[in-house]
């Protein structure tokens, strides 16, 4: 049957164009992106100024006014700080506004004992949200919050973390601490356009400086 | 024997694809793990009749104190220090005495990450030692806890109560209840010993974790209330939503299509090259045989 020949060869090109391509597109769409870290100690902006104080004493401890704003000299973050409380679901509530961070009001406030919660997005539907960059932060760096009544409270950065959203150490990040601590939450890792949703989430660990 | 040899081909590469598709899954599995490697520690004189010291941390193998607190007086409660887990020895010396002068009291503690540890100075002055208490970080959901250090000379023993939960009974000078689950809010404590009675209020939030230090104050018996610990009251659940993709690379997440695509096109491959094998000159056996 020598006239099915072309047909049939036509059908062993196609598939390895198809094979070509597939591959092709798997490889090319599947690279991991690392975010670029600018050369060290270089701040967007100053550090702000206030006066700094003091963690809380164990005993009695007093009512600690509520946190107002964020700033992250080293990665460009200065923003507002809202409050959130969590959805009727029990899950944590986000700022409507992808650019500006939130508190959660079920956390100690930051700079009493404890650890505090503070979210921001990572990105909107077309671009950077308030902690795009937060990946970027190392252990040392220095993130200031300032509080209701002018007061400011420095801390540290020790640790960043990556966890996948379904396994999620509630206990790690929520759980008590016994000093003034913060955790800076965002989203990371793979994004699912079926869903619409980042796979992970980021967690900056950071401790007050005493 | 030129197609089955593409065949094999086609089969290697996709064994290959399957490959490049599986190590990136294998690699995001990872297990992420906030430990820093660092405990806490807390140093407290609750001694009623030892006079003020002066209090040292030393890193096992360093003769340089890592942390001197002096003249800690009776019913003083250092805020807890975070340290690099290890061994460490603390040390208590008369107010003022030299820091190379030979202790009065010193004793040893090991620091594992993510603990907490209180060094108290207990007992009379005449058998003061140092004794090292684990402090809890972990609180049951929705409550907070609540233990009793009994530093109060002048009364041997005292029960203790909140609200009309017993925290301790008859808790003998120099010893330490087990913490205990307690419903959050504000509610009396009440200490109670062979001769007298006080009341105090105090706010014991869901998440926190608390120590009720009994002592011998100026005026008869004082409770005072120590935070160890604190964290969200109610926990949120699950990872948290923040993220809209705009900066996410683009393209398909999930590569199940290109899979997909690959698959269809050996599929497409090897149905075109038998066909061609049936059209051409070989018999089919010899084929079969081939593959």
């Amino acid at each position: 049957m020598p006239t099915r020949r072309p047909a049939a060869m036509l059908w062993l090109a196609a598939g390895l164009v198809v094979i070509v391509g597939g591959t092709a597109g798997l490889l090319l769409t599947r690279h991991p992106t690392e975010p670029v870290r600018p050369a060290a100690g270089v701040a967007a902006f100053p550090a702000p100024t206030g006066p700094i104080v003091a963690p809380p004493p164990p005993a009695d401890p007093r009512p600690v006014p509520r946190p107002v704003s964020l700033t992250i000299p080293l990665i460009g973050v200065r923003t507002q700080l809202i409050t959130l409380g969590l959805t009727v679901g029990g899950a944590l509530q986000v700022p409507s506004s992808t650019a500006v961070a939130g508190w959660y009001t079920g956390s100690p406030e930051p700079g009493a004992i404890g650890s505090a919660i503070i979210v921001g997005h990572i990105d909107s539907l077309t671009g950077p949200g308030v902690f795009y960059r937060l990946p970027e932060l190392r252990p040392g760096d220095r993130v200031y919050v300032k509080r209701a009544d002018g007061t400011m409270v420095e801390f540290r950065v020790t640790s960043v973390q990556t966890y996948p959203k379904d396994r999620f150490p509630t206990q790690a990040v929520y759980g008590p601490t016994p000093d003034p601590e913060l955790r800076l939450i965002t989203c990371g890792g793979a994004f699912d356009y079926a869903t619409g949703h980042y796979l992970s989430n980021i967690v900056v660990y950071a401790t007050e400086v005493s | 024997m030129k197609l089955a040899r593409i065949i094999r081909r086609l089969l290697m590469l996709l064994a290959a694809s399957a490959l490049l598709l599986g190590l990136p899954a294998a690699a995001t599995a990872f297990a992420s793990s906030a430990t820093t490697g660092t405990g806490w520690i807390r140093l407290a004189h609750l001694s009623p009749n030892t006079p003020a010291v002066d209090v040292y941390l030393y890193s096992a193998g360093n003769s340089n104190a890592q942390i001197v607190l002096h003249h800690v007086a009776y019913g003083t409660v250092s805020p807890y220090e975070p340290v690099t887990a290890g061994d460490y020895s603390v040390a208590m010396r008369a107010t003022g005495a030299s820091p190379t002068s030979a202790p009065v009291l010193s004793t040893s503690v090991t620091i594992v990450a993510g603990h907490a540890y209180t060094v108290a100075g207990m007992g009379p002055e005449s058998g003061l030692r140092l004794q090292v208490l684990e402090d809890t970080l972990v609180t049951p959901a929705g409550q907070a806890l609540a233990r009793v250090i009994q530093a109060s000379l002048k009364h041997q023993t005292v029960t203790v109560t909140l609200g009309s939960t017993v925290l301790a009974s008859n808790l003998s000078f120099a010893s330490v209840s087990p913490y205990q689950a307690v419903l959050p809010g504000t509610d009396t404590v009440t200490v109670t010993t062979s001769s007298t009675s006080v009341h105090s209020s105090v706010t014991l939030a869901a998440g926190t974790v608390h120590t009720l230090v009994v002592l011998d104050g100026a005026n008869g018996l004082e409770v005072v209330s120590l935070e160890d610990a604190s964290g969200s009251g109610k926990p949120p659940t699950g990872g948290v939503t923040t993220g809209f993709g705009g900066t996410a690379p683009r393209g398909p997440g999930s590569p199940v299509p290109w899979l997909a695509a690959i698959g269809a096109g050996a599929l497409l491959a090897l149905t075109g090259g038998l066909r061609l094998r049936r059209s051409g000159l070989r018999p089919r056996r010899q084929l079969r045989t081939r593959i």
